[in-house]
């Protein structure tokens, strides 16, 4: 019995102990597991919404629904689960750079209940980023259940992340592009398998629920030499959409915020203007699954000059939906913007050049679904391999890869944030691993700071301060106060060196006449980054730390840089 | 604008070989190539702020700290001046007949000092030796616009326990408005005292002008 237990512990400890692969490949997969299937619930749910709800669509009133709907997707979220609004892909990659992947449990189901209300009523929104963010935060709750460190933890969200993209689109590469290109932001051998496994785990899970309705079928498209140059002309246009839709999604945000409606009346005005809408044009309501299948499949119908207007219709409608109240993604949209941008693009290039032996609309809603996800995230491998996957083949591969660089590239030089980082760049939240930014944000003050200083009283004499100088290693003394204990100032030895090598000075002064008192100090409060600037500004190499009057140690530059080296091999290394 | 490699080493604070590095490197937006590299101002201020550098290309600001406020010794002898035969029988009473006699202490201060500079006596003898005394306050005296030295020197030596016990018969004041200045002007002039010439030449009591004179000789000896 007892060599069986040894033979247990033995067998735990070298495969889950010294080496977590195997490990993360199991957690990865039961996470891959549980965040398609949060995913297929969110599916089927949407459609059951959208058929429980179609029979009133033809009323007058309908274009109510999508305003109850954000009124009661923005009161939840707000009153009963009590989470921030906004779409909450940010929210994941804040929380994987500076938490070590930590979210709430609760996250793994409010995005998807608020969604439901936003989408299933109507309003023009996505459902990937509520399944990322439930998919994330059940891989930190396994992870939690596990008791996993942060490094696995972060892992484990990639493979919720990659499972619930995956299980959406049917699409296991893009889960696993997707997850390390957006969420995790590094490339690493460890992370990859396991996130893999997941995105896998996620797929067949959807598939085995939901097999008949794939959401995307596969589909053969004839795309051949001659669409080379228009993709390169769809890539900038759909460069130009992109910019103009992450715009259009700030700016609405920023608008709604300073209008004197309170929160409740916002959700309600913003539902009801997508709803009316709607009702002339009723692409732009809800995720648009159908209508970017129908698209794709060249059985979309609607012409010429609507399409056009179908773009700005939707961005507009998303925009609004997501700005004033509504919860959910923007992954949807762009793929319908994406593609009736591509559709458009195709009619303009057939009706002016009729000769032309380009490929089918269907093929141009595919280039221009990936020019705008790659455009709108920055995410170009993202956009290539989630398009190939819906496709299901390689006949498309090379206009995509085009498409998909150039417009990421061009919409990179107008706007250098993607729609994901630029509200984490603004508040100073962007930090990626091995980054300067992200090692800065690591390191603590408290961990810099050298504390075994001897002080002295600004009382004594200068010739006992020789003496003492004597026996003494400390190039910095700080001064303090005899009875209280407070900082005076501090006496740096390079400065006073002019005095102290002159006998004559010895009995005729005190601390205090010969101690700096103009010196900048940082507080504990003060993060590195602005310890540093202080440094740099001031052009000084040691730094003292007072906090309430009290001296508590230095930071030297000597001290930061032996640890941030120290925190850059840690960072990077496997 | 443009910038010579030179230029931008000085701005960054890292040598030539650095920034021939990184445009080796490609790190570095640079606008001429060939031997001699050019950068140009507005797409190095671009590439800062994208990289989060702090680079300060516009305003070279000026060492203003270095320039603060050194008087020369002897012109602070001029703002304190030098006064002959002072009366007192012990370290107090001369004191308080030198604070009168200084032109350049407010009145309505002068009795403030007076304790400032016994409490400093008490904690620590001045007297340097040699029948020299250097009395000054501890803390910076703001109500004066200038730093002051007064020599006074006494009608009668007095016991001032000064350090080799011997009577003093000269006083050195330093008064300043601001530390800094204070250990300034002390060092210069225990740079003076430590010479037995200027001592023996001080023995002989001489005209002011001839004192700040020498003064001014042996801080040329000793320029800081």
């Amino acid at each position: 019995m007892l060599m069986m237990k040894n033979w247990y512990k033995n067998v735990y400890h070298k495969l889950f102990h010294l080496d977590d692969r195997l490990l993360l490949i199991i957690a990865g997969s039961v996470t891959g597991v549980f965040s398609g299937l949060a995913s297929v619930v969110l599916r089927l749910s949407l459609e059951s919404a959208l058929k429980w709800l179609h029979p009133f669509q033809q009323y007058w009133w309908a274009f109510v629904f999508p305003g109850i709907g954000a009124l009661l997707s923005s009161f939840y979220l707000e009153k009963i689960a009590r989470e921030g609004a906004g779409h909450g892909v940010p929210e994941v990659i804040y929380s994987v750079s500076r938490y070590g992947g930590l979210l709430r449990f609760r996250s793994s189901y409010s995005r998807i209940i608020s969604s439901l209300l936003t989408i299933g009523s109507g309003g023009s929104a996505g459902p990937e980023a509520p399944v990322v963010m439930s998919g994330s935060s059940i891989g930190s709750s396994i992870a939690k259940l596990l008791g996993l460190n942060d490094r696995q933890r972060i892992t484990l969200v990639g493979c919720g992340t990659a499972g619930a993209i995956a299980s959406i689109f049917n699409a296991p590469i893009a889960g696993l592009v997707f997850a390390v290109e957006v969420i995790l932001g590094e490339w690493k051998f460890v992370n990859i398998i396991p996130i893999a496994i997941a995105a896998v785990a996620g797929t067949e899970i959807s598939q085995a629920i939901i097999p008949e309705q794939v959401i995307f079928n596969h589909q053969m498209f004839k795309v051949g030499f001659y669409d080379i140059l228009p993709s390169l002309c769809l890539a900038v246009v759909t460069a130009l959409i992109s910019v103009l839709f992450t715009k259009a999604l700030r700016q609405t945000g920023k608008i709604a915020k300073k209008t004197p409606f309170s929160l409740w009346t916002r959700a309600i005005i913003g539902g009801c203007v997508v709803g009316i809408m709607g009702m002339f044009m009723p692409v732009v309501l809800g995720e648009g699954y159908h209508f970017i299948q129908s698209m794709i499949s060249g059985t979309f119908a609607m012409g010429g000059f609507i399409v056009f207007l179908a773009v700005f219709a939707k961005i507009f409608a998303t925009a609004v939906t997501l700005g004033w109240g509504g919860s959910g993604g923007i992954f949807a949209p762009c793929l319908v913007i994406g593609s009736l941008a591509g559709i458009a693009f195709h009619n303009v290039m057939s009706g002016l050049f009729p000769s032309i032996e380009c490929a089918s609309q269907g093929a141009y809603a595919l280039l221009g679904m990936t020019g705008i996800i790659s455009g709108v995230m920055q995410a170009p491998l993202t956009g290539i391999f989630l398009i190939v996957e819906i496709t299901g083949g390689y006949e498309t591969i090379l206009p995509l890869i085009i498409v998909s660089s150039l417009s990421s590239t061009m919409s990179h030089y107008i706007e250098p944030a993607s729609f994901y980082f630029k509200e984490l760049i603004e508040r100073g939240q962007f930090l990626r691993p091995g980054t300067d930014a992200r090692i800065l944000s690591d390191l603590n003050i408290s961990e810099i700071i050298e504390t075994d200083y001897s002080k002295v009283s600004e009382n004594m004499v200068f010739r006992e301060f020789i003496e003492l100088l004597k026996n003494s290693h400390q190039h910095f003394f700080p001064v303090i106060e005899d009875n209280t204990g407070e900082y005076r100032g501090i006496i740096q030895i390079s400065a006073i060196r002019k005095y102290a090598l002159d006998p004559g000075m010895y009995n005729m002064i005190f601390l205090n006449q010969i101690m700096d008192t103009e010196v900048i100090t940082a507080s504990l409060e003060n993060d590195l980054q602005e310890v540093l600037d202080m440094m740099d500004i001031n052009n000084m190499d040691t730094i003292p730390v007072v906090e309430n009057d009290w001296f508590i140690g230095m930071i030297s530059k000597t001290r930061i840089l032996d640890l941030y080296r120290r925190e850059l091999i840690m960072q990077t290394s496997v | 604008m443009e910038l010579s490699v030179f230029d931008l080493s000085k701005h960054l604070g890292v040598v030539p070989g650095t920034i021939e590095r990184w445009v080796q490197q490609g790190k570095l937006p640079v606008s001429k190539k060939g031997t001699n590299f050019k950068f140009h101002t507005k797409e190095l201020e671009q590439w800062a702020a994208k990289h989060n550098i702090s680079l300060k290309l516009s305003d070279k600001r000026t060492k203003e700290k270095s320039q603060e406020s050194v008087i020369q010794l002897s012109s602070a002898v001029r703002n304190g001046g030098v006064y002959f035969d002072i009366r007192g029988n012990d370290m107090k009473s001369v004191l308080e007949s030198c604070i009168e006699k200084i032109s350049g202490i407010p009145d309505e201060f002068k009795a403030e000092l007076l304790d400032r500079l016994t409490e400093r006596e008490r904690a620590l003898s001045t007297g340097i030796g040699n029948g020299i005394a250097i009395p000054h306050p501890r803390e910076q005296l703001g109500y004066l616009s200038e730093p002051l030295v007064s020599i006074c020197f006494l009608d009668k030596p007095v016991d001032y326990h000064a350090v080799d016990n011997q009577p003093v018969w000269v006083l050195f004041f330093i008064l300043c408005p601001v530390l800094k200045m204070h250990l300034y002007l002390l060092s210069a002039l225990s740079f003076c005292l430590r010479d037995n010439l200027f001592i023996s030449f001080l023995k002989s009591k001489p005209e002011p002008e001839d004192l700040v004179g020498k003064i001014e000789n042996l801080q040329k000896a000793n320029p800081v």
